[in-house]
């Protein structure tokens, strides 16, 4: 086997409930690479911790394969696994202490006392908690019980580790610190990991791949510039950030035909009918009134300002135009053009043909 | 809402009615006369001085304990692992199990005592240890059944998942995590359960012989040839025995809450 092949690679993964309509995960396919983080974005009932569940062996595909390392893992029990999972509500053990959490799976992997303390102790290190190890799970805060339950899942030495929204407990002034640690953490471990979170924020922050997934598919499998940037699919243009959508007609050429019979030039090559378009605000360019749009900036389009919000670093504008509402931003620090802005006023805006993105309308 | 001195004046009196008995045994245990007389002629320890140098009774209190903490075990033994399976596993017929165990107690004693003395008279078993426990187990499973069911389906799913991960068989998982989580009703059901035994006589009646004797039916058997106050004096020990018992229960995990009727 050569080492490019994937760590994990799902095929076909199938997860159909009795009684519901649809399966909730519904052919999931996917390679990942060793050492990768995979970030599992989606709406609730997307079937991401579904998915992550099947990874663990917590729960049973109706189809498809789970393979690790090229092994198929699919019909293994979760105790064979290796899989180092952080449950969303941590799952603690409540009569353990730290250290007693920590050594459990060493403990079932009958490790000797002296050893499983020593290694115990040097994960609960690892996440900073070492001076905490003789505390029992509710003598924790939130932040502390959530790095327990990390010292355990990798205090194993896990194959993989999987870890279910396990920052959606926390508030959001830790959140933002323990999300870079985690990822700190797995890059000097090398760990590889799966991921499940509903934040788009931390999906793009922490993940080297994001799998967007709605109603059990995967819509999109890519890094986070190219999810951002590049959206596959419609549905993936609407959950991941903020785009204006224009309702209109794909004609030959990728012209783009929206209200008022404006043509605005784009990138597609989907053949001709109704469509929709997305743009998203920081790609729209505010032009000065005599400037000429810069190289690459093929649509204009005029627009009078509606509203204006100021969210201390970014200014955020809505505009009306002939094709409709579009979102543009300004930088509170090197924009000085918003100061003079009020609603009402005309203005111009410029956008590169391949920012904006066109599907077919639904 | 406050209750109204209505409410309060009724509920008192209730009270009162359902203590009362109880406060009259607890005065007549002291008296210093021969008789069950109310009120007593004067007050003395004299029948409980007796009544812990009777040997009958002694040797029958003395079955009685033993007999309920064999037959507590008992019940733990059997119910445990069948409140387990209810509680956690899904598997066909569940429902039906768990009103099976739960049937004894809708039979009345007095059918169960018959039925038991029918069985086990040509068993030869009739007042022996196996017999007694078999008898007793078969109303105090059911509790056991009902509270560890309750305690096992207090203790999160996730906390068994987790262990599953991190490399513990279904079985270590259930002993070592869910099982010192469910500790309380456990001890609730232990105590419950041998409280059920000790107190049982409907059916003792029926099993037991000159050979092997508990304590309930040695009392009703002494109130009926004898009316001194010593019956008294046991009736009260056994009251502050099963109240001390009922608040280890209530310290543990609350008494309502063990009988899964919160």
């Amino acid at each position: 086997m050569s080492g490019a092949a994937p760590h994990l690679r799902l095929e076909g993964l199938t997860r159909h409930y009795g009684g519901a309509p649809a399966p909730a995960v519904d052919a999931v396919s996917l390679d990942l690479p060793r050492g990768a983080l995979l970030a599992l974005l989606g709406p609730s009932g997307c079937g991401k911790t579904t998915t992550l569940r099947m990874i663990a062996g917590l729960e049973r595909p109706d189809g498809g394969r789970i393979l690790v390392g090229g092994q198929d893992v699919t019909a293994l029990p979760p105790h064979r696994r290796q899989m180092g999972v952080v449950f969303q509500s941590y799952a603690l053990f409540p009569h353990m202490t730290a250290a007693g959490n920590a050594a459990f799976g060493l403990e079932m992997r009958g490790l000797g006392r002296a050893e499983r303390a020593r290694r115990a102790q040097a994960a609960l290190e690892m996440v900073g908690l070492g001076a905490l190890a003789g505390r029992r799970p509710r003598q924790l805060s939130g932040g502390q019980q959530q790095r327990v339950a990390l010292a355990r899942a990798l205090a194993i030495e896990p194959e993989l580790l999987l870890l279910d929204e396990p920052l959606s407990a926390l508030d959001a002034k830790l959140r933002e610190g323990v999300r870079d640690e985690i990822r700190a953490l797995q890059q000097r471990l090398g760990t590889t990991t799966v991921f499940v979170t509903h934040d788009q924020t931390e999906a793009l922050a922490m993940a080297d791949l994001v799998a967007v997934m709605d109603a059990g598919r995967v819509e999109q499998l890519a890094p986070p510039e190219e999810i951002f940037e590049r959206p596959a699919t419609r549905f993936v243009a609407t959950f991941v950030g903020r785009a204006a959508r224009l309702a209109g007609r794909l004609e030959p050429g990728g012209v783009f035909r929206c209200g008022g019979g404006l043509a605005l030039r784009s990138a597609s090559g989907l053949a001709p009918g109704p469509a929709e378009a997305f743009l998203r605000p920081h790609r729209v360019r505010l032009l000065a009134p005599a400037e000429a749009p810069p190289p690459g900036f093929d649509n204009l389009l005029d627009a009078t300002l509606a509203r204006r919000t100021y969210t201390g670093e970014v200014i955020a504008l809505e505009t009306e135009t002939a094709a409709g509402p579009v979102m543009a931003e300004l930088h509170a620090g090197t924009d000085e053009a918003w100061r003079g802005l009020a609603p009402g006023a005309p203005l111009r805006l410029a956008f590169r043909a391949a920012d904006l993105a066109v599907f077919p309308a639904p | 809402m406050r209750p109204s001195w209505m409410l309060r004046l009724f509920a008192a009196f209730g009270l009162l009615v359902l203590l009362a008995p109880g406060a009259l045994v607890l005065v007549v245990s002291f008296s210093a006369g021969d008789f069950l007389t109310f009120p007593p002629p004067g007050f003395s320890l004299r029948w409980y001085e007796a009544l812990f140098t009777h040997a009958g009774l002694m040797s029958a209190l003395a079955t009685s304990a033993l007999l309920a903490a064999a037959v507590s075990a008992l019940a733990l033994l059997v119910g445990a692992p069948a409140a387990y399976a209810i509680a956690r596993l899904d598997f066909p017929g569940r429902g039906v199990l768990a009103t099976l165990l739960m049937a004894p107690l809708l039979l009345p004693t007095l059918v169960l005592g018959l039925g038991l003395l029918l069985v086990l008279q040509p068993l030869g078993l009739v007042a022996t240890w196996p017999g007694l426990m078999l008898g007793h187990s078969l109303v105090a499973i059911p509790f056991a059944v009902r509270i560890m069911t309750t305690a096992f389906a207090a203790v999160p799913k996730e906390l068994e998942a987790a262990a599953w991960t991190l490399g513990a068989t279904p079985l270590r998982a259930a002993l070592r995590v869910t099982l010192p989580n469910a500790a309380p009703g456990a001890i609730a059901a232990g105590v419950l359960t041998f409280l059920v035994s000790f107190d049982e006589t409907v059916i003792s009646l029926f099993l037991v012989g000159p050979r092997l004797t508990t304590l309930p039916v040695e009392m009703f058997r002494y109130a009926e040839r004898t009316t001194d106050p010593l019956i008294a004096a046991l009736a009260m020990s056994l009251i502050v025995f099963a109240l001390l018992m009922v608040a280890v229960v209530e310290r543990l995990m609350g008494f309502t809450r063990a009988m899964g009727r919160d």
